[in-house]
């Protein structure tokens, strides 16, 4: 399988942040400023990270974040929290159905925030265990453990867990 | 953009957000003292800090100069720099977490960098665009920074949801509006109703009066049979007469309104359907084609569903229980009483199982979603599980998803079939009480002899049966409201949207069109920011085919989009033998420009419908020349019905290229002076291929032509190439002017083309001339 993929890299990518403030890599012609994207964010968020240079090509494909050199590990942990970054909900605060919309006021690790669904949107499962939900601009909000949230968040959301 | 739209836009931020609406007053004014002069061009909120946690970040774009303004409680802290020390401006996408970094110097620090949600990148997108802009040495049209913010932030959420300007109350007065024409059949109705109602409360009375003044007297001897005889058979043909005139009401009513019902929902259908016909494209690709056919079907059928029975029975259910309840106590006070206290409770109480069948519902709906999904994955796609082996599996997803929802649905009748003996003992627990109440007085133990007689408390006990219906109406009653309103809301929401193309009121026609195609400086954006066409000019003779190649997403469609005026240009001008294409007649300049695309919709129908569709008069001679020229004719024949075969949804009982060769038969016959070929021949073999090109170059004969395609073997008869990309007009001139532009755009493309399809030493000879 893996001479598929002829970009994997582990011990030898080099990895470090630059002054601009991007994550750089020594690519074929010179170093490389990247972003990183995550191949499997739910399931298997350290494996299968993509970097890929300011044309969107891919540079390189991490298998393992920890075959890394601790220095590259350093420099791309940054980058790999942006890039799976997700609003956390801790606390359901209302629900209200409208036309087409459906509204959510919720609490966050990140703050307070109202966001909408369509309302034939249905949260999704994920494979870790949890939920995700996708609002209209394309944000997302994971619920790690629905059985964690206190009872009136529960309650409010009891529709859309299983 | 109104300062309607852009007002509804802040409402719908204030409403649906948590965010500002506006860059605020005061920092505005602070931010314009920083940047040296001039005033804000375009700003944008960053809605996440480096910790990425939910702050607020404001960039702000002047004339010179770039502010970043943090702002966190009541501190303020406000930085700028130079526009022109902006080197590199890079917007990249994430989860949610998207960054726009602006460089300088290579190898220096960031002069900004800024992280936010899906929420702002829009907004982000056009500071991204203005920048990026500017290092190219290129202006922006000047906008109201206000503007663009608001609706770029308040755009997605407008585009899911169908707002009306005004509350429910108005949304549900406009649309009994609808009823104007028809008030002298709706007052009829209604009356017919009220005396529905009415007449429903005569017969209880009247048995009571039969038994007080009739049965019981002679029962205890007071009076004799036939003393009694008229005034009993009086009282029978009255009972008789009453539910006669109820039931001739109930008919009145339920015709009456059941048909006035469909008119008005006739009406609204076809004002929604004409105002379809009338908008833009650009509202076709804001909103879903599911629902659009869904406002302008179920939708409507809903609001039927209100104005014939909805409307008419809520207002009767209340009429019906102040009626009882008048009757009611001005026949025994105490016991009426007794009956009517607890109505509103008993509303409240179907009102909250209500809202709990709707949670249920929702739940049931969600897992009958999953349902659907397997259902609706594995049909169309039952060729790869069956070579795949997968029927198995696919029959498991399938029953765990149907055995879940079978526990839901069961849920649900746990649940209202609870409720309903529940409601009927209450009910029936009032007339318990009645009867406890009753009892003492009717039998006469000490004072109370006498005050209630036989007949009154037998009225009571029929009224009481009246007590349940109008509750469940009440009880059911926002339900109501709220599905009537929700589809009247989305139906005003089209009739409430303007077309962007509008005809001046002096339009002109041009009889004929000679073909003249002139772009100058022609500038286009459909969000109104981002231009998609940067400048372009050219000059296209009468007859002149026109070639138009370039990378995809260059704007070659956006082009021809704007030469059929699908949209208004927002810089420069386009004429049509020199005259401005925003002062002619569009539906007459349609009329004479002949469109063949690269997926060619035909309608449902037959052949000879989707041929004659330009030109519904056209003779079978017209049509079989036309069907001819275009290479159909052989293979029409061949069709179990001729030209009288049905094609089916979309034409799709035909091939592509079959497809093709109709809707350049519609083209011929249309007969237009200017032709876009979109794509005409991309997704076809080279044998139909063949057949096409023959059929298309009969087509062009004699037009102003303009052909877009990405094999450029098939743009051999073009007199001038355009070569688009990024939205310009990069290269111009003869398939062997643009082979001689070393390193041309042009020249790439083509050398690219002949590597995939020829072999190296033809394209050697080729390149050697």
């Amino acid at each position: 399988m893996t001479e598929a993929i002829p970009k994997l890299s582990g011990v030898e990518l080099s990895l470090w942040r630059g002054e601009d403030g991007r994550l750089w890599t020594q690519g074929e012609s010179g170093p490389t400023a990247v972003r990183v994207v995550r191949c499997f964010p739910w399931s298997d968020p350290g494996c299968y990270v993509s970097l890929r240079d300011t044309d969107d090509d891919e540079v390189a494909l991490v298998r393992d974040v920890s075959d890394l050199k601790p220095d590259s590990r350093r420099a791309l942990a940054y980058s790999l929290l942006e890039a799976g970054f997700v609003l956390e909900i801790e606390a359901i605060l209302s629900v209200e159905e409208e036309i087409e919309i459906r509204t959510f006021s919720v609490r966050t690790r990140q703050g307070v925030r109202k966001f909408q669904t369509m309302r034939d949107e249905w949260p999704r499962d994920l494979p870790g265990g949890g939920l995700l939900i996708r609002d209209v601009v394309g944000d997302l909000y994971m619920l790690r453990d629905p059985q964690d949230l206190d009872a009136r968040s529960q309650k409010l959301l009891w529709a859309f867990l299983d | 953009m109104t300062a309607q739209a852009m007002a509804t836009d802040q409402r719908i931020i204030e409403r649906y957000t948590d965010q500002p609406a506006r860059l605020p007053a005061a920092l505005r004014q602070e931010i314009e003292a920083r940047l040296g002069g001039g005033s804000v061009q375009l700003y944008a909120l960053a809605d996440l800090d480096a910790a990425l946690q939910l702050s607020e970040t404001w960039l702000a774009v002047g004339e010179s100069r770039v502010a970043v303004c943090k702002t966190s409680g009541r501190t303020i802290v406000i930085r700028t720099f130079a526009r022109a020390a902006v080197q590199l401006v890079r917007l990249e996408p994430g989860l949610t977490c998207n960054t726009l970094l602006v460089l300088g110097e290579p190898g220096e620090p960031a002069l900004a960098h800024f992280r936010f949600t899906h929420r702002q990148r829009r907004a982000m997108e056009n500071v991204h665009f203005l920048l990026e802009q500017a290092l190219e040495g290129r202006g922006v049209e000047r906008v109201d920074p206000d503007e663009v913010y608001a609706d770029s932030v308040a755009g997605p959420v407008r585009e899911a949801q169908a707002l009306v300007a005004g509350n429910d109350m108005s949304v549900l007065f406009r649309l009994l509006s609808y009823l104007q024409p028809y008030r002298g059949k709706v007052l009829f109705g209604f009356f017919s109703a009220v005396v529905l109602t009415a007449l429903a409360l005569i017969p209880p009375y009247l048995t009571g009066i039969l038994i007080d003044e009739v049965i019981q007297p002679v029962s205890d001897g007071a009076k004799t049979v036939a003393e009694v005889r008229e005034f009993a058979w009086l009282a029978v043909g009255a009972i008789g007469l009453a539910y006669a005139l109820r039931q001739l009401a109930a008919w009145a009513r339920l015709r009456l309104m059941a048909i006035l019902g469909e008119h008005v929902a006739r009406d609204l259908r076809t004002e929604l359907y004409a105002h379809l016909q009338r908008l833009s494209l650009s509202f076709f690709s804001r909103k879903k084609t599911g629902s659009l056919i869904t406002r302008v079907t179920s939708d409507t059928d809903r609001l039927w569903d209100f104005l014939a029975f909805g409307f008419v029975d809520v207002s009767l259910a209340i009429i019906q229980l102040i009626g009882l309840a008048i009757v009611l106590t001005h026949l025994d006070m105490q016991l009426g009483l007794v009956m009517t206290i607890p109505v509103p409770f008993l509303c409240l109480w179907v009102y909250f199982h209500g809202k709990q069948m709707n949670t249920l519902f929702l739940r049931a709906w969600r897992k009958w979603s999953r349902v659907t999904d397997v259902v609706s994955d594995t049909i169309p796609g039952m060729k790869v599980v069956k070579a795949f082996n997968q029927e198995g599996r696919e029959r498991e997803r399938f029953n765990h998803r149907n055995h879940d929802v079978t526990d839901e649905f069961n849920r649900i009748h746990m649940v209202w079939t609870a409720f309903w003996p529940a409601l009927m003992f209450a009910v029936r627990g009032m007339v318990v009480v009645v009867w406890v109440l009753a009892l003492p007085r009717l039998l006469g133990d000490g004072e109370t002899v006498n005050t209630l007689t036989s007949g009154t408390f037998v009225a009571f006990l029929l009224y009481m049966v009246m007590f349940i219906q109008p509750i469940d109406v009440i009880g059911q009653m926002a339900r109501i409201m709220n599905r009537a309103t929700s589809s009247a809301h989305r139906i005003f929401e089209v009739l409430d949207t303007e077309p962007q193309v509008v005809d001046s009121d002096e339009a002109l026609r041009l009889e004929p069109i000679e073909g003249r195609v002139t772009f100058e400086n022609v500038v286009f954006g459909y969000d109104g920011v981002r231009q998609v066409i940067k400048g372009i000019s050219f000059d296209v003779k009468p007859g002149e085919m026109i070639g138009l190649v370039g990378p995809s997403g260059g704007g070659k469609t956006t082009v021809t989009n704007l030469i059929a005026r699908f949209y208004d240009v927002t810089g420069g001008h386009i004429s049509i033998d020199g005259v401005d294409l925003r002062h002619l007649d569009t539906g007459h300049t349609r009329q004479q420009l002949g469109m063949v695309l690269q997926d060619p919709y035909l309608f449902h129908g037959t052949v000879i419908e989707n041929i004659r569709y330009g030109m519904p008069t056209a003779t079978i001679d017209q049509v079989v020349e036309a069907a001819n020229a275009a290479n159909a004719h052989d293979f029409l024949c061949k069709l179990p019905n001729g030209y009288e075969t049905q094609v089916g949804e979309r034409g799709h009982t035909l091939s592509g290229g079959e497809r093709q060769r109709i809707s350049i038969a519609r083209a011929i016959l249309h007969d237009p002076r200017i032709l876009i070929l979109d794509e005409a021949t991309s997704s076809v073999d080279t044998e139909t291929e063949h057949k096409i090109q023959e059929a298309l170059d009969r087509l062009c004969a004699g037009r102003t032509v303009f052909a877009i395609a990405h094999r450029l073997s098939t743009l051999r008869r073009a007199d001038r190439i355009f070569v688009v990309e990024d939205g310009k007009l990069v290269e111009s001139g003869t398939h062997p002017e643009l082979i001689a532009i070393e390193g041309g755009v042009y020249r790439n493309l083509y050398e690219l083309q002949l590597e995939m399809h020829a072999p190296k030493n033809e394209i050697e000879t080729i390149r050697r001339g």
